[in-house]
């Protein structure tokens, strides 16, 4: 496994420009996932650290040696695919062993069948090694994928949206095995999501992307605590950060102009007055909707709570996020 | 949803025709739609098969109405798998064929892949590529006995403004070892361009992603190619030989606008001797059965050959 440095990567595609400068250091054996909407540039990031793409300026290091112009196969990545891009018209299992008959590896023929055999049964589609890979369904199709990459050794797992087409049991749990085998190999892995779950469960580093730009990059609990802007605190969190004007409860400090609020910083029971609006019971907890000052906003109560919608309910901010008018953390 | 669309058909149908159809069951109605393709279908293409079955049996000869026709059972196809003149018809087919499905395939596949890299101008060369296919046979024919001629042909001065031999000395469609190769030459320049088309078309629906997940398994271009290309394309290749074969088979206009079967026989493949048969020495019966020897011929192998495509498919 490898450390994974990028430096002031930029790429742009005809007048749109996709990344702009972005630096970062995937630290060996770490689990860093990028986030952010689509088009921020987190599939054109991996695209540079698998070689696929190059930049326009910048530069890829891998353990330190600069492979900016080094093809896939010499930085040694593996990379599994939104669309999954199997091979029709093979099998499960020539899918599978396809990365290890590579000739640069020279794995012999009996340790590619186990290997095949024991990701194949890691990822449950050990019963349709035979199957042809177009006779799969979407979710088969994409373990498969992504047991291509996990036959290797890499220096790096590049893994783009890998369990967005699964189904969420299928996903829960892959989440946790995928988890597993980062830490049993110490394998570094660079993982691109817009699900938050997958980014706080599974990442020791967050990067959020912003329209090409790295906007933060670090631990989830950092990137959750303590974001950066109005941008980086809308990634994480469910439900989403309550966004407001900063006068709304009373004293703001100088230049804020919005006040950033999650469930947990809003404290029931005394200040404002609020209407509820709506109550969702979710089994572990209830969300209330609540309607203060002309403004609405979103929080999380007791599961068992007894308001109603039309109760009035008082609340005020605790430790708040306060944001300037261009949306920068104050 | 009470407006379905068989309930729309149902309202637009006028009066008359509705009442003349309640009564038919569902089956009756289908077979009335396809009754018309099927009445053309035993026209134009069973009947006559079986007409010529019919005949095959007998002596008769349609240039003489007034002979009485006999019944001569098997003796037509006795004597056509006797006789070593025809045995080596099926020779020169069978040569023309192999060459001309060797050359088409690997000079089609060759320019399909040089086209489908993406470079300037590619679609302009597609054009130019295509546009023999495109000329009428008699034409083509035509313009390369002009080409092959030996004193003033263009090909006959390029060979020899290459190879240093007297442009004269040789002729390309008299000669005897040279006349068959005249026309897998023409019928390659001709036919090319369809089987390139086909792979071209192979070529493109190998999605690109493909290529980047193997460049990520770290296989090589020489790898790639022989492990996704050949395989993915294989499948419309084997169609273009079909094709090809089946259509080369039956070659007849190319070759009796460039040689009219000379030297000799040397050029004269099953379709060319199979007309002779019937409309010059006018043996009716005799050609019948010959008809449809090779009709079974054809069909046989082109069965083998959908099956194998199909396994091809399938894989």
């Amino acid at each position: 496994m490898a450390e994974i440095e990028l430096r002031g990567i930029t790429r742009s595609f005809g007048a749109v420009t996709a990344l702009q400068e972005v630096s970062l250091t995937v630290p060996d054996g770490a689990f860093v996932v990028l986030l952010g909407p689509t088009g921020a540039g987190k599939t054109t990031l991996l695209r540079m650290v698998s070689g696929l793409d190059r930049a326009d300026a910048g530069q890829v290091l891998i353990d330190g040696q600069d492979l900016s112009r080094a093809t896939p196969a010499q930085r040694n990545v593996a990379m599994v695919f939104q669309q999954y891009s199997l091979y029709p018209h093979l099998s499960v299992r020539e899918n599978l062993a396809f990365p290890l008959k590579s000739p640069l590896l020279r794995t012999p023929k009996d340790e590619i069948a186990r290997k095949v055999q024991e990701v194949a049964e890691v990822l449950q589609i050990a019963h349709k090694l035979d199957n042809k890979a177009t006779a799969l369904s979407g979710g088969e199709m994409q373990r498969v994928s992504i047991g291509r990459a996990l036959v290797r050794q890499p220096s790096v797992y590049l893994m783009d949206e890998p369990l967005s087409s699964l189904d969420a049991k299928l996903r829960a749990d892959l989440r946790i095995e995928l988890k597993r085998i980062q830490q049993d190999l110490g394998a570094t892995f660079l993982y691109v999501t817009h699900d938050q779950i997958e980014a706080m469960t599974m990442a020791t580093h967050i990067g959020v992307l912003d329209h090409g730009r790295l906007v933060q990059f670090g631990p989830p609990r950092e990137v959750y605590e303590n974001p950066v802007s109005i941008y980086a605190a809308s990634r994480l969190g469910q439900p989403r950060i309550n966004l407001l004007p900063a006068g709304l409860f009373g004293a703001a400090p100088p230049g804020a102009a919005t006040i950033g609020l999650r469930p947990e910083q809003i404290e029931q029971g005394e200040g404002s007055e609020s209407t509820v609006r709506r109550v969702e019971h979710l089994g572990d907890q209830t969300r209330l909707h609540l309607r203060c000052q002309d403004h609405d906003l979103v929080t999380v109560t007791d599961a068992h709570t007894a308001l109603q919608p039309g109760d009035s309910l008082r609340i005020r901010p605790k430790d708040p996020f306060y944001f300037d008018a261009a949306g920068a953390r104050l | 949803m009470s407006r379905t669309s068989p309930d729309r058909v149902a309202r637009a149908t006028p009066g008359p025709v509705a009442r003349r159809l309640t009564g038919l069951s569902d089956r009756a109605i289908a077979w009335i739609f396809v009754a018309p393709t099927i009445f053309l279908l035993l026209a134009i293409n069973i009947f006559p098969l079986i007409w010529t079955l019919r005949l095959s049996f007998t002596n008769m000869r349609v240039n003489r109405p007034n002979e009485p026709v006999e019944w001569v059972g098997l003796r037509n196809y006795q004597r056509i798998l006797n006789d070593s003149g025809i045995w080596e018809t099926m020779q020169a087919t069978a040569h023309f064929l192999f060459w001309t499905l060797a050359l088409q395939i690997l000079i089609g596949f060759t320019l399909a892949w040089l086209i489908n890299r993406k470079f300037r101008g590619n679609d302009l060369w597609t054009t130019i590529i295509v546009l023999p296919m495109m000329l009428s046979p008699a034409v083509v024919g035509n313009f390369w006995t002009f080409l092959y001629q030996p004193q003033i042909g263009l090909f006959n001065y390029v060979v020899g403004f290459l190879s240093g031999a007297d442009p004269s000395s040789f002729s390309m469609i008299a000669d005897v070892r040279l006349a068959p190769w005249a026309i897998i030459i023409v019928d390659t320049w001709m036919w090319t361009p369809f089987v390139m088309l086909i792979c071209l078309a192979g070529l493109r629906s190998i999605p690109e992603s493909i290529y980047e997940a193997a460049e990520c398994d770290r296989a090589s271009k020489w790898r790639q190619f022989w492990t996704i290309t050949v395989p993915m394309v294989l499948p419309f290749l084997m169609l273009a030989v079909l094709f090809r074969g089946i259509e080369n088979f039956k070659m007849f206009d190319l070759v009796v606008q460039l040689t009219g079967g000379g030297p000799g026989n040397t050029t004269e493949v099953t379709s060319i001797n199979l007309k002779r048969e019937a409309f010059e020495k006018w043996r009716t019966g005799y050609s019948s059965a010959y008809a449809i020897i090779l009709f079974v011929t054809v069909f046989g192998l082109a069965s083998i050959y959908v099956k194998a495509l199909n396994k091809v498919k399938s894989r």
